[in-house]
């Protein structure tokens, strides 16, 4: 619906908001794939929350309980070490990051924090993931079908996560 | 805390004294929000514009609650109209009856005599005292009932509607630091309190048409008005049922012909859709919403009646439960926050 323009005449009952939403999450790595019917309902459940330039979303070890999905701004992923915070990745709009909270109930890997503009992130919490999931296997089969690229990127362009966890800076991973 | 903040909470808890009179339709409002809250939801994820959304919403509920009193409403009338003429002679065999069965004991047991009440006609009495005697109080309390008809649907309206937007408010003022948790803790809260509401709902219609459907199958006078109070009567937990099993077996105990096979069969009626409510419909209906521990649960709803009375043991339960997942994600967040404190602690006596 969303990426078919209504009639003229119905284009006072669509909602802007929503419009704007789903299509950007269609575009996101995370959610490619998935049908329209189901990024329709998938929207409906983010929050969305303006961050101002400094600011951190969450830090390493903190409980992680929620997926972010970067929409507008840069956010900066780092992870601290003996010789200071380590950055291992810095996204922008459409990029997702979080997304193993989706998964398990372990502390947060990494410490993100908004980059020089303000950031809008939209934020999806896990209870609410399960639940769209329960009541639609495609939804979970896409997103952690993409959810192993992703982390399979991740392996690949740093080898020595593979072989040798833990090392911290030259991981670059999702938090 | 700063004066001038002091005074704007201060302010607030005045209003809020001040507004308690609207605690009842804002409390009712919420719920009906809830119930239709899964509808809302179909209709964002189609992109559709909540006004329009919430409106069409009411549009077809006040046409459904047209045909349904265009339906069931002359029966249901009528039904109360008939027990309203019989009330008087109902009360008076009634107290014939109890006076009958106060003699009997005086006899047996002269020392009971000083216990009980003088004066005889307790029922009628009763029911004297509890219809309106002025007009000034017909008044006041078909105003108040207009009153709730009209408030409830108008809050629920604007609940529907703008309510997204105050959570966006909420949020854009939160700190960082607390959006994980606090989005955590609504949404856990917010699925519950759904959750339980709709159950609720759904499982009063199932009780209620199980209770008509049976004491008319029993020959049990106003059937449909007796199954309406069970229904309602069921939103109290342990209470409702008693009540409305109580109201039937007093409705068939005055009706000639029934006697004490009636009640009987009337009570074997109450037990067996209580027993098919507990084992088949409420684990469908609210089961999944509500983990509380039957002594926490039977806790709950005596403290939340001698709070609030009726009201309160209505809403005793989805609160317990509502307090007891904030404790429980709270308590998790602080566990994963001291583990962290703990390892870096570990990490600086390491270095």
């Amino acid at each position: 619906m969303f990426e078919r323009p209504l009639p003229g005449w119905l284009a006072w009952a669509t909602d802007p908001e929503q419009l704007r939403r789903a299509p950007f999450l269609a575009r996101s790595p995370l959610f490619v794939g998935l049908p329209r019917r189901l990024l329709g309902r998938l929207a409906t459940r983010f929050f969305e929350k303006v961050y101002h330039p400094g600011e951190v979303i969450f830090e390493e070890g903190d409980p992680g309980r929620a997926l972010f999905v970067v929409v507008e701004g840069a956010v900066e992923i780092t992870r601290a070490t003996a010789q200071g915070a380590y950055i291992l990745n810095t996204l922008g709009p459409g990029d997702a990051f979080g997304e193993l909270a989706l998964i398990d109930d372990f502390p947060r890997s990494a410490t993100a924090r908004i980059v020089t503009m303000p950031g809008r992130l939209l934020i999806l919490y896990k209870s609410d993931f399960d639940a769209l999931m329960d009541g639609n296997p495609r939804i979970a089969l896409v997103v952690m079908r993409n959810l192993s690229r992703l982390l399979a990127i991740y392996a690949r362009r740093t080898p020595v996560l593979a072989t040798e966890s833990g090392r911290g800076p030259e991981t670059a991973g999702p938090s | 805390m700063k004066p001038g903040r002091l005074l704007v909470w201060g302010g607030l808890l005045a209003l809020a004294w001040l507004a308690r009179g609207l605690a009842l339709p804002v409390f009712l409002a919420a719920a009906l929000a809830y119930l239709l809250s899964p509808v809302v939801a179909w209709a964002d994820a189609l992109a559709i514009r909540r006004s329009v959304t919430v409106g069409a919403l009411f549009a077809v509920i006040i046409a459904v609650m047209a045909a349904a009193g265009f339906l069931l409403g002359p029966g249901m009338i009528s039904e109360a109209g008939a027990l309203m003429d019989r009330m008087p002679g109902l009360a008076r065999q009634i107290d014939v009856g109890l006076d009958a069965a106060v003699r009997e004991l005086a006899e047996a047991a002269p020392a009971v005599r000083r216990l009980l009440p003088e004066g005889g006609e307790w029922v009628q009495r009763f029911v004297l005292d509890r219809g309106p005697g002025e007009p000034g109080d017909l008044f006041e309390h078909v105003g108040h009932l207009f009153l709730l008809v009209i408030l409830v649907p108008f809050f629920a309206f604007f609940l529907l509607r703008d309510m997204h937007r105050l959570i966006a408010v909420a949020m854009d003022r939160l700190p960082p630091q607390h959006v994980e948790t606090s989005v955590a803790v609504w949404r856990e809260l917010n699925g519950v309190i759904g959750r339980y509401i709709r159950g609720l709902v759904l499982d009063g219609l199932v009780v209620g048409a199980l209770a008509a459907v049976g004491l008319w199958a029993a020959r049990v006078p106003y059937p449909l008005l007796l199954g309406a109070f069970a229904g309602l009567a069921n939103v109290v937990p342990f209470v409702g049922p008693l009540l409305s099993a109580a109201a039937a077996g007093l409705v068939v105990l005055l009706t000639p012909g029934q006697g004490l096979a009636g009640v009987g069969r009337v009570a074997l009626l109450f037990v067996v859709v209580k027993v098919l409510d507990d084992t088949i419909i409420q684990p469908f209906t609210i089961g999944r919403s509500v983990h509380l521990h039957p002594a926490l649960l039977l806790g709950s709803v005596v403290v939340g009646s001698h709070a609030l009375g009726v009201l309160g043991m209505i809403i005793a339960v989805p609160v317990a439960t509502v307090l007891q997942e904030t404790v429980r994600l709270l308590l998790e967040h602080r566990r994963v926050l001291a583990r962290r404190d703990l390892r870096q602690r570990q990490e600086r006596l390491v270095l």
